[in-house]
């Protein structure tokens, strides 16, 4: 297939509608007519119980929308798909919570994505499910990117709403993945629509101060199809959208920057920042004319005030850490972290305007359409001062004329929920989620003034093939198993030029990165007809593969990890290496997730073992996988000793299926949890620090959907105990997940870990 | 602060205090251990006989026997203390104050173009400004004709020390000058427990030439009031590698390694001694570590701002004290509570301690983290291997109601950040949360200090629970008015008797800080950077509004006549002297 047409035109977009987060221009921006002037909260043309923090996305009449349901340990977050008229909720597709550090009922963050060619709908989850369903509800693909990928979790729970580009949706997240990717990164993944498969992962930004769901804008730069974010490190990036290469980063502040950027004119990008403490400004940057040396080269790294070409006073405090700017033709309207709703010039960055509308934002964000702005605020000052509702209980939304001078105020509202989520207007009706309810008012029916997008220009034809794009690029095996690669041809600008190379035309052979620390390779192999075969023997590799084919090369990397039953002693390591304070030790196995850095094998009471390491005390957690997502029915048991003294110790544990089961040392407590917050049990368990005992834990199933997580701890060397410490149901139990380690040592004392065993469960 | 933060918007509030008697004057050290006596022995007259024929404490004695009786006659009024006075009332009677700040009386104090210059066109009444970092919540204190005041290292007065630092500066009270900063480097564990940016949170407590103050690191730190120009008096000797512990130079570099020492010169500051609560206690400080330090006799009380981890669940040192009290003359522990706080601790715990004498009786005022005021008797009492600071009374400010709900639900319970304010045998609070959770109810409750044991049912004299949450501590004047603000922007005027509520103002802004309440004014600013000035009356009189160009996330104070308020990036020193003197205090160019 040739480049320039198809799925690489861009002009797949057969469905009207609002098809991602910020709508069809991409902006907050909307060309629908005939929406209210006036709305009251008794007026909705219907109102769903569907509480969280998203937009909703619309096509074919059904509107999609991430929320939660359920209480508790059962409380599940993802998406469900209501009639867009009516209201009728009709399917869901909700997941458990797990392991993640999400507070405060900060679930649905994201929005979902609608493929304008298939319908398909993508989410993403605040514990790190990236899925995909066809409209009728179907799962078409899933992946746990946070056993898969590393993807790490925050209290703050932002989550980024995937975006379809032609055939890729592409998301993002902070991972700490294994190999080059295993430093903790702001990385961009895009994944094929179709199936799933990892297309490239990319990491445009300086190490991250916070993790980012700045939403990408694409558009084109140099030829090359391209995304615009804010970053993690205080950064706005632009990396190509094909193959995820970093083209250049410009730093802007020294936290996060979460705001989507704007694109005005194909000439400037704009964009926010600001901490809830610290008043940051709106900036316009002249769009840049560079690009790396080589694809190897990284982003080139440009100078702000190179760039700059205006910039908001920081004394006006147009700043905001999270709520994102819109673009209404040479106008940016936003809502600042105080809660004022700002105008501003585009072309000069003269505040044009500012209006009180609250004292808080946050995620929400201002929609235009018809003349009017359509703007959520967190709390409703109105119904607080009057005593009405509780302050925190009451979000507002307000229908604003903006004009030159002012804004008027058409419309004020006070909602049953705070507002977090951004409203949405289509076929005559504008859409808003609460963290109580999802609201729809306007018309009833079909809208004569129902929006349609704009002419989307045909992708340029792809020159010569330069390199080879290797689908997926990333495998995870159990020993034996096999992998088959899609290959494509791209050239210099990364567009495609034959999207099809059958495996068996190239030449496969494994690669060790110049960079790598660990000089290792995946043990497996490649037939003649290009599929990848894992080695059968049950030890943990990794590694990667060159693709060749004539002139053009391509890459991938690959873990084996063995499948239950499987054993670690760690007596096979030889120790070669020496830290700063003269402990010799090696670094963990290479396809385990998250171990790197934060473990490493040494000597301990005569044996090897993996211990929790201390020297940075960025890493006092580490949790790491050592299995795949989809493996369940075992026990893992493991040696497990604290550091100690009167005042302080660790806590060490394991992984099962979802579960973190944990001995704590200072509550000296067997506990089982799974986001703390969610689920928690415990047991008082008196144990003792530098002594060793044995953790064992499975989890019991139930033909139900329930289960029973059990779980036992004893001081090694004695009996096994025949009774478990500890057991905990859970009605909506996690069906299945990757075996695991965990250490916690926030106060310098190491946690050692031993003879991690993961066996079977009969039957 | 997780928010989210954890990173949150996963913050913390940190600047919330309050307090009582008169505003604080230059006092004498109070070394009661130093004569030789023991809180355990004897009755109260034969200690004050004791101590008053020690040579160095006559005030010692008063301090114990009458603490909040006295006036203590000070010629020069200082604020040498969170709250001026140990009982930490917001309120002074210093007289001739500006009402106003700009010409025409409500207006913006601007910058000149995109810098953060002062345009001097419009203002009045400024005696000098001084340049801060970018994010300031260290409440001004004066002693001695100086000024502390912690922020942070976003503009950098020594070159030396760049980055992201936390900074205590002390500043000459006539000129604004620089005389000497404190820098002390981030914690290697991150925001989890020392959050970005947030600079040196803890107001410092200043008695004669030694300065006490709790550092971002966790530390309990006594500085030499008169910083390293005389020399550097020990013990503590290690300045120049403490100012660059866990720096690491060429981050993520090939060329990455520890930073060098950097030897002290005459404008840093003089470490005496410090005291690790993390390493010493397994204090787990959830984001940021603040306590404004309570000195009484030889012993410095502070709050080890022990808490939650970034799971907001789980309270990695649930048995580490919540108070603690140290020998201030060597930094030795001494002492920690008995309430057991930990396991029940929301969030974290930033409230500074108040003291006060109930009927002759010396007691400790500690708003907990599990929203419980607490009553301590300052005298270490020793049990098992430890000494103990044991409970007098205790309340739990929550009403069982809110208890449904779970933390931090707008409807549900909260911890106290705000200082427990102690007036004429009560102590008054609010209840508040880390401003990263957003507005929700509050409960402002007046408590009979007198009782003993569970007061809960007993205590209250009155409350109001149609605050919202407030981290802000309140003013009482002579004659019974209460002016306390709101972290939803309310301003409330109460009488302080009987709780009656006179009015409410809205700022239309978040309220970290608190007023102020002195020569007939009540002096509020708002996370909108403005500075707005009531008359301090029964009902409600606007006498001016002037932005400050920044948030102002700490409390108004006076002392020697001088008003300070300090927005996130600048300190103002106001004066009642109709133009501007100008003097400017900039980093060096």
């Amino acid at each position: 297939m040739l480049a320039g047409l198809g799925p690489m035109s861009g002009t797949a977009s057969a469905l009207r509608g609002w098809l991602s987060w910020r709508g069809p221009e991409q902006s907050g921006y909307s060309t629908e007519t005939g929406l209210p002037d006036r709305i009251s909260a008794e007026d909705a043309l219907w109102r769903a119980d569907f509480p969280g923090q998203s937009a909703p996305v619309i096509a074919n009449g059904k509107l999609y929308v991430m929320g939660y349901a359920g209480q508790g340990a059962d409380l599940q977050e993802g998406v469900a798909c209501f009639d867009a008229e009516t209201g009728q909720k009709l399917w869901q597709h909700l997941y458990n919570d797990y392991l993640s550090d999400t507070i405060y009922l900060r679930y649905a963050t994201a929005s979902p994505a609608i493929d304008g060619e298939t319908g398909n709908v993508y989410i993403q989850g605040t514990q790190g499910i990236l899925a995909a369903f066809a409209a009728d509800g179907t799962l078409l693909w899933q992946h746990s990117l946070m056993e898969e990928f590393g993807r790490l979790t925050f209290p703050n729970a932002r989550t980024a709403s995937p975006v379809i580009d032609a055939d890729l949706v592409i998301t993002r997240g902070i991972t700490a993945n294994w190999g080059t990717q295993g430093p903790g990164a702001d990385r961009f993944y895009a994944f094929d629509k179709k199936t799933g498969a990892l297309v490239w992962a990319s990491s445009p930004g300086a190490p991250p101060k916070d993790n980012s769901y700045s939403h990408p804008q694409l558009g084109w730069y140099r030829g090359r199809r391209v995304f615009f974010a804010g970053t993690g490190d205080g950064s706005v990036v632009c990396a190509n959208a094909r193959t995820g290469e970093p083209l250049w980063r410009v730093s802007l502040f020294r936290a996060g920057i979460n705001a989507t950027v704007l694109v005005h004119h194909d000439d400037k990008v704009i964009a926010i920042y600001g901490t809830p403490y610290e008043r940051g400004q709106l900036v316009a940057l002249k769009m840049p004319d560079v690009l790396p040396a080589n694809a190897a080269a990284g982003p080139v790294v440009l100078e702000r005030k190179e760039l700059e070409l205006w910039a908001t006073d920081t004394s006006m405090r147009i700043s905001s850490s999270m709520s994102s700017p819109i673009l209404v033709g040479d106008t940016i309207y936003g809502v600042t972290e105080d809660g004022d709703l700002y105008s501003v010039d585009a072309n000069s960055g003269t505040i044009k305007w500012k209006l009180k509308l609250g004292i808080d934002e946050r995620n929400a964000c201002p929609l235009f359409a018809d003349g009017k702005l359509y703007v959520p605020m967190l709390d409703d000052p109105a119904s607080k001062a009057t005593g009405e509702s509780e302050a925190g209980t009451t979000g507002a939304f307000y229908i604003i004329r903006p004009g030159e001078k002012e804004g008027e105020i058409l419309c004020h509202v006070a909602l049953d929920g705070r507002c977090f989520g951004t409203p949405v207007a289509f076929n005559g009706k504008l859409y808003l989620q609460t963290t109580r309810h999802l609201y729809c008012w306007g018309k009833k029916g079909d809208n004569p003034g129902c929006s349609t997008p704009s002419e989307v220009k045909p992708w340029p034809a792809a020159g010569p093939a330069t390199q080879l794009q290797v689908i997926p690029s990333e495998v995870l095996l159990h020993p034996g198993e096999k992998a088959t690669f899609r290959v494509r041809s791209l050239d210099a600008n990364g567009l495609t030029v034959e999207d099809s190379i059958p495996a068996k035309q190239v030449s496969w052979a494994s690669y060790i990165p110049p960079t790598a620390k660990v000089k290792a390779a995946m043990k497996g192999a490649f037939d003649a007809d290009g599929v990848l075969q894992a080695a059968p023997d049950a030890v943990p590799s990794a590694g990667a593969f060159e693709a060749t084919l004539g002139a053009l090369r391509g890459y991938l990397r690959g873990r084996v990890v063995p499948n239950v039953p499987t054993k670690e002693d760690f007596e096979s390591f030889t120790l070669t290496e020496t830290n700063a304070s003269g402990v010799v030790f090696a670094y963990p196995p290479l396809p385990w997730i998250g171990a790197r850095y934060k473990f490493d094998v040494r000597e301990k009471d005569g044996s090897k073992v993996l211990a929790k390491t201390t020297d940075n005390r960025f890493f006092q957690r580490a949790t790491v996988f050592i299995g795949t997502p989809e493996m369940s029915h075992y026990t893992i048991q493991a040696d497990v000793m604290s550091d100690g003294n009167k005042r302080k110790m660790s806590e060490v544990g394991v992984i099962n299926q979802h579960y973190l089961i944990v001995l704590k040392g200072n509550e000296q407590k067997l506990e089982v949890n799974s986001n703390q917050e969610r689920l928690r049990a415990s047991e008082e368990f008196k144990w003792s620090p530098n002594v060793w005992y044995r953790l064992k834990a499975r989890v019991e199933r139930n033909p139900d959907g329930s289960a029973v997580v059990q779980a036992k701890a004893w001081k090694r060397g004695e009996p096994e105990p025949a009774e478990w410490t500890i057991s905990v149901p859970h009605k909506t139990a996690h069906p299945a997940g990757s075996p695991g380690l965990f250490g916690f040592s926030p106060q310098d004392m190491p946690v050692y870990i031993d003879n991690v065993e993961v066996t079977p469960d009969a039957g | 602060m997780s928010y989210n933060n954890h990173m949150v918007r996963g913050i913390l509030p940190v600047n919330c205090r309050a307090s009582l008697l008169e505003c604080g004057g230059k006092r004498s050290a109070t070394p009661l251990w130093e004569a030789g006596l023991d809180w355990e022995s004897g009755v109260v007259a034969a200690l004050c006989q004791r101590t008053l024929n020690a040579s160095r404490s006559s005030l010692a004695s008063l301090l114990l026997c009458a603490f909040a009786l006295l006036p203590l006659s000070t010629h020069a009024q200082d604020w040498p203390q969170w709250g001026g006075t140990p009982a930490r009332n917001m309120y002074c009677p210093a007289t001739n104050l500006p009402d106003h700040f700009t010409t025409g009386k409500s207006g913006d104090i601007k910058f000149k173009g995109a810098s953060e210059e002062i345009d001097l066109s419009n203002v009045e009444n400024l005696k000098w400004s001084a340049k801060l970092g970018s994010q300031s919540y260290g409440n001004v204190t004066v002693a001695h004709g100086r000024v502390f005041i912690g922020t942070n290292n976003e503009n950098p007065r020594d070159q030396r020390h760049v980055g992201d630092r936390s900074i205590l500066m002390c500043f000459d009270e006539k000129t604004g000058e620089l005389l000497w900063q404190l820098v002390v480097p981030k914690l290697a564990s991150g925001k989890v427990n020392d959050w970005e940016s947030l600079g040196l949170l803890s107001s410092p407590t200043i008695e004669g030439d030694r300065v006490y103050v709790v550092s971002s690191r966790c530390e309990v730190l006594c500085l030499d009031a008169k910083g390293m120009a005389d020399g550097n008096d020990g013990p503590f000797k290690d300045e120049a590698k403490y100012v660059v512990k866990d720096v690491i130079l060429d981050k993520g570099k090939p060329t990455e390694r520890p930073a060098p020492p950097i030897e002290p010169g005459p404008k840093d500051a003089d470490i005496i001694w410090q005291y690790d609560m993390i390493g010493e206690l397994g204090v787990f400080p959830h984001n940021a570590s603040d306590c404004a330090p309570l000195v009484i006799g030889d012993m410095v009380y502070v709050n080890t701002s022990n808490g939650q981890d970034w799971t907001h669940s789980n309270i990695p040192s649930p048995n580490a004290p919540s108070l603690i009290a140290l020998d201030k003359r060597t930094g030795e522990f001494l002492a920690e509570d008995d309430a057991k706080i930990g396991p029940r601790i929301f969030h974290g715990q930033w409230c500074s301690p108040s003291t006060g004498s109930v009927n002759g009786r010396q007691l400790i005022f500690f708003g907990g983290g599990d929203g419980l005021c607490y009553a301590f008797d300052p005298r270490p009492v020793k049990e098992g291997d430890s000494s103990y600071l044991k409970k007098v009374w205790w309340y739990d400010c929550n009403p069982p109601d809110r208890k449904k709900f779970k933390y931090p639900a707008a409807e549900g319970p909260s911890e106290i950040n705000a200082t427990p304010v102690f007036w004429k045998n009560r102590v008054y609070t609010a209840v508040g949360q880390d401003p990263e959770h957003g507005e929700g109810v509050g409960i402002l409750t007046c408590i009979d200090a007198t009782k003993t044991g569970d007061i809960t049912q007993t205590g209250k004299i009155w409350s109001y629970d149609k605050i919202h949450r407030s981290i802000s501590t309140v003013s009482i004047t002579p004659d019974g008015l209460l002016f306390v603000g709101d972290f939803s922007g309310f301003l409330h005027c109460f009488d302080a008797e009987t709780g009656k509520l006179y009015w409410t103002h809205d700022m239309k802004a978040h309220m970290w800080s608190s007023t102020l309440v002195a020569d007939g004014k009540v002096y509020v600013g708002d996370e909108d950077g403005d500075l707005v000035v009531f008359e301090a009356s029964k009902e409600m009189k606007i006498l001016s509004t002037t932005n400050l160009g920044a948030p102002i996330y700490s409390t108004p104070v006076v002392a020697d006549g001088i008003l300070y308020v300090s927005s996130n990036t600048h300190l103002f020193a106001f004066q009642s002297t109709g133009k501007p003197m100008v003097n400017l205090s900039q980093p060096a160019p």
